[in-house]
């Protein structure tokens, strides 16, 4: 097989092997996971008895304040902003929650549907 | 600064209503500018009393269809209070009650951020004091009402299944929201051998106001203002002057 036959044929081979991986990549596409339904209620005085005490101590400011940054409800609980900040997040991970930015601040407020 | 009660009870017919309008006029009548909210939405009582002519309800504030300035009513001219007495009335339609049985968990959640903004916008209104009147029990909106409230006045009576709501009450709802509670003891039936209790569930009792047939039968009339030497007002007077000095 002369150089350029063997050319010929490692670019065949090539060609061959890209077909097969957009096929294999268009059907994992294909296979992903559908959107996410949001099933999730906004957080209910009920729901918010049922946390635990300082989860709860924390929605509880956050309704009576409105959307505040982790160091002002610091200010209403005692506590240490890092300590809030700990706790909004894990709130927002339960999504009861949610986080938003304004400028260089990040905001916290009780999440709604 | 604006001080918020609820008046709450495990049970009903414990006279709720009826220590809620009394207590609102006898601030009232002392000076201070109250407003007195029915959030009894599935059982309405103040439009009974009052006789309101009205477009909003408090269902409407609770909604966020209305702000608190269009759902509140002054009745202070009528009443001739020294202080202004604001209202703002459940509406007693059945079918809006029904509707509103109807709410989900999303629209009671909403609910009790609409009743705290009415709070606020009540301090800027210089209003002193707030009074919700409730429902008894776990129901949403007397629960978002406590939720919304500086102090619990819980309006006991001393039947067993009372005492065992009130105490259930206190350790699943009250605490758990850090609430400060105090107790009138209604419709008390008196034993002249028997001390009365200055605490019960370790909560002070403000007022001990005895089982009177009068009280229930002026129930159209508000005895703070119509007989202040009434046993009765005399009573919610005490309840008053003991909630400005220990919880104010």
């Amino acid at each position: 097989m002369s150089e350029n036959e063997l050319l010929e044929e490692i670019l065949k081979n090539l060609q061959a092997i890209n077909t097969k991986l957009d096929r294999i990549v268009g059907k994992k596409e294909s296979f992903s996971e559908p959107e996410k339904e949001d099933i999730t209620d906004s957080l209910d005085i009920m729901t918010l008895l049922s946390l635990p005490d300082h989860l709860r101590t924390t929605a509880t400011t956050l309704f009576e304040i409105g959307p505040a940054t982790a160091e002002e409800v610091s200010k209403v609980t005692f506590k240490e902003r890092a300590v809030e900040s700990n706790y909004l997040n894990q709130l927002v991970r339960m999504e009861h929650v949610e986080k938003y930015r304004e400028g260089r601040k990040v905001y916290f407020r009780i999440r709604e549907k | 600064m604006t001080f918020t009660l609820a008046v709450h009870s495990s049970k009903g017919g414990t006279g709720k209503t009826s220590i809620a309008v009394n207590l609102a006029a006898a601030y009232a009548q002392d000076g201070k500018n109250v407003c007195l909210l029915d959030v009894d939405i599935r059982g309405p009582s103040l439009c009974s009393i009052f006789k309101p002519e009205t477009q909003f309800w408090v269902n409407d504030l609770l909604s966020g269809k209305r702000g608190i300035n269009d759902t509140i009513h002054d009745v202070s001219d009528e009443f001739g209070t020294e202080g202004k007495l604001f209202v703002g009335y459940s509406n007693p339609d059945i079918n809006e009650i029904r509707e509103i049985a109807r709410k989900d968990r999303n629209w009671q959640s909403a609910a009790l951020k609409n009743l705290i903004s009415g709070k606020k916008e009540l301090a800027n209104k210089n209003i002193d004091i707030i009074i919700f009147d409730t429902s008894p029990g776990v129901e949403y909106e007397s629960i978002n009402a406590v939720a919304a409230s500086d102090l619990v006045l819980i309006v006991h009576n001393s039947s067993a299944a009372c005492d065992n709501c009130t105490d259930q009450l206190i350790q699943g709802i009250y605490s758990p929201l850090n609430k400060q509670c105090a107790i009138v003891d209604n419709m008390y039936h008196q034993n002249v051998l028997e001390t009365p209790d200055e605490k019960k569930f370790g909560i002070d009792v403000v007022a001990r106001i005895p089982c009177m047939c009068n009280v229930a039968t002026r129930n159209r009339e508000i005895l703070t203002l119509t007989e202040p030497e009434h046993v009765f007002s005399k009573s919610i007077y005490t309840a008053k002057d003991k909630i400005d000095r220990s919880y104010r």
